[in-house]
């Protein structure tokens, strides 16, 4: 007798859908490390800076970071490609069943791992079980540090709160937060695109990181749709997935250089 | 020390206190729950009842949730356009504070009635395309003054309601049709996620 | 059991209870009372909870690259690219994204202000009338040679107004500057393409056609002339062609975040950046055959082998790649074009492309187009020209100067005593949004408009085919008590009366704007046509511009370019110390960054630290000197001295260090200077002491630079060496790379 392994759920079984639904590329050959795609997730995505001492504790809360790292001695030292990092959105993803609360739920809907601000309770289990150490932890009320605000007629105002994104929440201390495929878009373009009857077609939006790169170098799309640009670009030849002995099932192919 | 205090709550005098603690505790809740279900004080005593009684349509002054996420609350420039041509606007003092505002040139601060935590992505456009009707989920307008909120709206009755709507049964499907059955079942999917309004 | 409880004690139980439930029930529902304020008169392009787009221009630097902002209910929430512009094609920099960060900073200039210039802090609120009067009596009442403008690069309007002001009432021209065109030697290469493409402009380097290229010390992704245009050119080299890829040779001292993109970095001494490119054409002219064209005859290539420390075969090596490539393109920038013979280092690599044969050639060299409503390329003063004009201000030439858009106090090597020639002008009028260095030592600041507030047009002087005028619009209305400087001046004019009033003879701002953009209606070789001025104007502001289809020029000729002999002077380094200095503008923070929290935030590139300055040192030399990573040290020139952190870099020649430009702010608001507030627990860091004090984050390396130029008059910032000396004091830089830090991880033992 033969038992589906896909079927019971079963840890380790290859789903048959595991290509998931949304994807991204990530051309490390041309990705020029500029942090454009940084700055534009933060704005995008209502992130906090942490300052000085709490970036060197390794507290920043950068959703996506550009890993460099040297290869060799000088003179013939070498950067290797930059490296943009963020939530690989993992299919079987090692953040999901630690989660003491269900505030990590993987969404059936559009195949992406939840981070549910209002569900956690800030164990950090899912932190310290992502093999990509991409999840950041809210270690204070970054965004409503009083010396950030200016004092107006007596109250404190604080005028960088302008900016924030009211399509994301913004997150208290004591929760963890990562990468979200910028799904507030996604939900945006499903909305538009249900109240004109038709599906959402490729490239009709994209995440801020990839609307950003002035290299083109992160793309982003449906990955279950053979058509779409980035299922042909994930299917090159030089296209990796990072640490996919895990068996993580990663959304996010890397295309090496070459 | 630990020890003194079980002791204490053993004691009669420790079990009336743990009692009146227990009942203070839940009156307090109950008082919590009372006051959310509670009209907040409003710059001005805005009749639905009379608005609504004369015809109006909600979508006149809250247009938003048509189109988008917020229906939004009108602006006083709304309210102008059709009391200016009322005569008792200049007289009533009810009306006052409009009439007041308006030669301010500034806004009313409303207070939202309807509200969900900023941790949930509400959106209004799907929902009266859904064909639901305003009061389905804010009452019948007709029967209060100020803005009430009829229901707690909390998730259990926002799940109750997508999981009722999308149930495999006669009312959402008379004929027990295969195909509709799937799109029940792919609705559900999608009204269930979490990641549909936590983000 | 039987114990009887008073009443007393059960009346005060009962007591503590029903206060512990009012005060709880107190605290709860109250807040969720948040009011609404809804628009008064909303507008009828608005929605509720549903965006607007608006196109406008960023001013972040001088590239031009156009923005669409997201607003909502009148707040700008998001920056994206305008796909339409053809300088970025929807794409924006790190640095576009944060000027969200610029706009709503809490340091900004609310209101118009009079200071007593020795006390900044001591400042007068004005109103607008006043501030007026002021500016106006300022141009009238002073002799019309003794008044001087100083503008930044951005933006184009406000020089275009200025210069012919200026014209009119027969004061000086303006002068241009900012720190970005220092570091990118942009007079070193309009002249470097006069003496040999016969036209002085920008050189545009059409890198997307090319497939093999060799740079030069270039920084062309980061922040030199228009990056996100380079960077696209960048990608399509390498991966644009599906059958070949695209390959990248740097030549630079040390590895930059260009040179890690580089298939091939080639460390060399600076200064030899030149002599490289001569050696090079030198053996691709021998490999194609024929006689040797006269610009590389004279150079020979075993001593340029000895003095820049690229081997023979290495040179030999990269002279077969590029006799191979069907479009090599070669690229001077940067370090290269800093120092003494920058100019001879330009011609040589221009020559070079000659050589190969690609001025005007898909993937060659082309000259920027003049942008649609400009005469011809005025670029930024130089810094000989800076120099002059500080000598003039020295010299009492100077009565009343109007500073707009530049830091000189900050952005000019102290050497050129920029501060001393202030002290000795009676007026300086400051158009700063935001109270840096220069704004706080002038005697008014009438704040101008954040760009995002702003109306106005910027030239792309280079970075597309195409010949681009960004236009830009207000996206949000003003947050504070601002004043465009344009509509300042007109405003001064007018109380002025006479020939100032007949200069500007404009209602506003908006009605300049159009003048200026007069010339365009009709013209049908654009990105639209309109026939008349209000819908030509609103598809200006719809479209974010006006770009034509014309193409860049191609130089005259490259027979005059190989024909004229070049020879590259040993380049001349100025003090005694044993290491060569290297500033380069950080390519995170840019010339103006520094007070944008999340450019703070963003790690630099290679070394990824943030927050902060460093000096990158070889970790062979650092061993050799005895110092190690985050030891502060002192770097001490003919010209001054600085302290920073020592940041072991394994890819940078022994003999140089290098510094980012872009931190050391005196002013400039909270995030550019103290420390934040969670900062205050650095001292419980073990060692964690603070470096200088807390009013200043990081250090600025022009405070090290001296006044030495290039036969350009650029700034020879390259061209200093260095002494380098320890302190025995630490600073823990922050990096996103390394855990140090964290509970005392990696910090020596207490002694």
């Amino acid at each position: 007798m033969t038992v589906d392994l896909n079927l019971v759920g079963a840890k380790g079984a290859i789903a048959e859908a595991a290509a998931g639904k949304w994807g991204m590329t990530i051309d490390q050959d041309i990705c020029t490390g500029c942090q454009a795609c940084v700055a534009a997730c933060a704005m995008e995505n209502n992130i906090a800076f942490v300052g000085e001492e709490d970036a060197g504790y390794g507290r920043t809360q950068h959703w996506i970071r550009i890993e460099r790292f040297w290869d060799g001695e000088y003179p013939h030292v070498q950067a290797t490609p930059f490296q943009p990092m963020l939530c690989q959105q993992c299919g079987h993803a090692p953040c999901e069943p630690v989660c003491p609360v269900f505030a990590t739920p993987h969404s059936p809907a559009e195949d992406l791992n939840l981070q549910v601000y209002n569900r956690c309770v800030g164990t950090r289990y899912c932190a310290n079980n992502c093999p990509y150490q991409v999840r950041s932890f809210n270690w204070r009320d970054y965004h409503t540090v009083p010396e950030l605000g200016n004092m107006v007629n007596g109250a404190l105002i604080f005028p960088l709160h302008n900016q924030l994104n009211p399509d994301v929440t913004v997150r208290r201390r004591g929760v963890m937060e990562k990468c979200t495929f910028c799904i507030q878009r996604i939900h945006k373009a499903q909305d538009k695109a249900k109240s004109e009857g038709r599906e959402v077609e490729d490239g009709e939006f994209t995440t801020a990181c990839a609307q950003a790169c002035p290299a083109s170098a992160i793309t982003f799309g449906r990955v279950d749709h053979p058509e779409s640009l980035v299922s042909q670009l994930a299917h090159q030849e030089r296209g990796v997935k990072h640490l996919e002995e895990l068996n993580t099932l990663p959304r996010v192919t890397y295309l090496k250089e070459g | 020390m630990i020890r003194k205090f079980f002791e204490w709550v053993l004691s009669p005098m420790g079990r009336i206190a743990v009692v009146i603690t227990v009942m203070s505790l839940f009156s307090l809740a109950a008082y919590g729950v009372y006051q959310t279900q509670q009209p907040p004080e409003q710059p001005i005593q805005f009749t639905h009842k009379l608005h609504v009684g004369l015809g109006i349509q909600c979508l006149y002054c809250h247009p938003g949730a048509l189109r988008g996420p917020s229906p939004g609350l009108p602006t006083i420039n709304k309210c102008w356009g059709c009391h200016q041509q009322i005569a008792k606007t200049q007289t009533s003092p009810l009306l006052k504070p409009m009439v007041d505002a308006m030669n301010a040139g500034v806004g009313f601060m409303w207070v939202p009635v309807a509200q969900v935590p900023d941790f949930v992505h509400f959106t209004h456009r799907p929902h009266v395309a859904a064909g639901l009707n305003c009061e389905n989920c804010h009452g019948d307008m007709t029967k209060v003054t100020i803005a009430e909120n009829p229901q707690v709206m909390n998730m259990g009755w926002c799940l109750n309601c997508h999981k009722s709507r999308t149930e495999d049964n006669f009312q959402n499907n008379p004929t027990g049709d295969a195909g509709v059955s799937a799109q029940l079942e792919k609705k559900r999917t999608k009204l269930t996620d979490c990641g549909t309004c936590h983000y | 059991m039987s114990q009887k409880i008073s009443r007393r004690d059960f009346l005060k139980l009962a007591t503590a209870g029903a206060a512990t439930t009012a005060v709880l029930t107190g605290c709860g529902p109250a807040s969720r009372y948040v009011t609404r304020e809804p628009y008064t008169k909303m507008p009828e392009y608005t929605y509720n909870g549903l965006s607007t787009y608006y196109a406008t221009t960023c001013r972040e630097c001088a590239a031009g690259c156009g923005l669409i902002v997201r607003t909502m209910q009148g707040r700008a929430i998001k920056v994206e690219g305008n796909p339409a512009n053809p300088i970025n094609l929807g794409k924006t920099c790190a640095r576009g994204q944060a000027t969200l960060h610029g706009l709503y900073n809490p340091d900004r200039v609310e209101f118009p202000v009079k200071q007593a210039r020795s006390a900044a802090l001591a400042t007068t609120a004005m109103n607008w009338d006043e501030a007026f009067q002021v500016v106006s009596d300022a141009l009238s009442k002073t002799n019309a040679s003794e008044i001087a403008f100083l503008l930044g690069t951005a933006s184009d309007h406000l020089f275009d107004l200025v210069t012919d002001l200026a014209k009119a009432i027969g004061a000086p021209a303006p002068i241009r500057y900012g720190a970005l065109s220092m570091f990118e030697s942009r007079a070193t290469l309009s002249k470097a393409a006069e003496n040999l493409l016969g036209e002085a402009g920008l050189p545009f380097f059409d890198m997307a056609g090319a497939d093999l290229v060799v740079s030069f010390g270039s920084n062309f992704l980061e922040t030199w002339l228009s990056p996100v245009a380079y960077t696209r050119g960048f990608a399509k080299m390498r991966r644009g062609n599906t059958q070949k890829r695209g390959y990248l040779i740097q030549f630079e001292s040390q590895m930059s975040q260009t040179a890690a993109k580089a298939d091939e970095w080639i460390p060399l001494l600076p200064g030899t950046e030149g002599l490289v490119a001569l050696a090079l054409g030198r053996l691709v002219a021998e490999a194609k055959g024929g006689t040797t064209p006269r610009a590389f005859a004279s150079v020979n290539v075993e001593d340029v082998s000895a003095k820049s420390g690229v081997s023979l075969e290495q040179l030999e090596h990269i002279a077969g790649l590029i006799a191979q490539a069907q479009a090599p393109l070669a690229i001077p920038g940067g370090q290269a074009l800093g120092q003494s013979n920058g100019l001879s280092t330009a011609e040589a690599v221009l020559a070079f492309n000659a050589l190969v044969d690609n001025y005007g050639k898909p993937g060659g060299v082309f000259i920027s187009p003049l942008s649609p409503n400009e005469d011809a390329y005025h670029r930024p003063a130089n810094a000989k020209e800076m120099a002059d004009f500080i000598a003039t201000m020295k010299s009492g030439g100077v009565k009343t100067l109007f500073i707009h858009g530049v830091n000189p106090l900050f952005e000019l090597p102290k050497s050129l005593g920029f501060i001393e020639a202030l002290a000795s002008v009676p007026t300086v009028i400051s158009f700063a949004t935001f109270p840096d260095e220069t704004a706080i030592a002038s005697d008014y600041i009438f704040p101008d408009h954040q760009g995002l507030e702003a109306w106005g047009y910027q030239r792309s002087a280079t970075g597309a085919m195409q010949s681009v005028l960004s236009g830009a619009q207000p996206v949000v209305s003003p947050m504070y008590d601002t004043r465009s400087t344009v509509d300042v001046l007109i405003e001064a004019t007018r109380l002025a009366g006479g020939k100032f009033a007949e200069a500007l003879p404009f209602t506003d701002e908006v009605a300049f704007i159009r003048n200026k953009i007069a010339n365009l209606i009709g013209r049908t070789d654009g990105s639209f046509v309109a026939p008349e001025i209000n819908t030509f104007a609103s598809y200006f502001q719809q479209h974010g511009g006006w770009w034509s289809a014309a193409g860049v020029s191609a130089p005259s000729s490259s027979a005059s370019a190989l024909g004229k002999a070049i020879t590259v002077e040993e380049a001349e380094f100025s003090g005694d110390g044993e290491f060569f200095f290297i500033p380069f503008v950080s390519p995170t923070l840019g010339e103006a960054g520094a007070n944008k929290p999340w450019l703070q935030e963003l790690p630099d590139p290679m070394t990824t630290v943030m927050w902060n300055s460093w000096v990158a040192i070889n970790p062979e030399t650092a061993h050799h000197l005895g110092i190690e990573n985050d030891d502060v040290v002192k770097i001490i020139s003919e010209a001054g001295e600085v302290e920073v952190a020592v940041y072991e870099y394994p890819a940078i020649h022994p003999e140089v260090v290098a510094m980012p430009f872009g931190q050391g702010h005196t002013a400039y608001g909270r995030f550019a200077t103290a420390r934040l507030p969670q900062d205050r627990f650095m001292d419980l860091v073990p060692h964690g002491g603070l470096v200088g004090d807390a009013t200043k984050r990081g250090a600025n390396p022009v405070d090290v630079l001296g006044a030495r130029f290039n036969k350009a008059g650029d700034l020879a910032f390259a061209g200093m060496k260095v002494k380098i000396e320890k302190t025995g004091r630490k600073q823990y830089l922050s990096r996103l790379e390394s855990r140090i830090g964290v509970y005392g991880e990696g910090f020596p033992e207490e002694k």
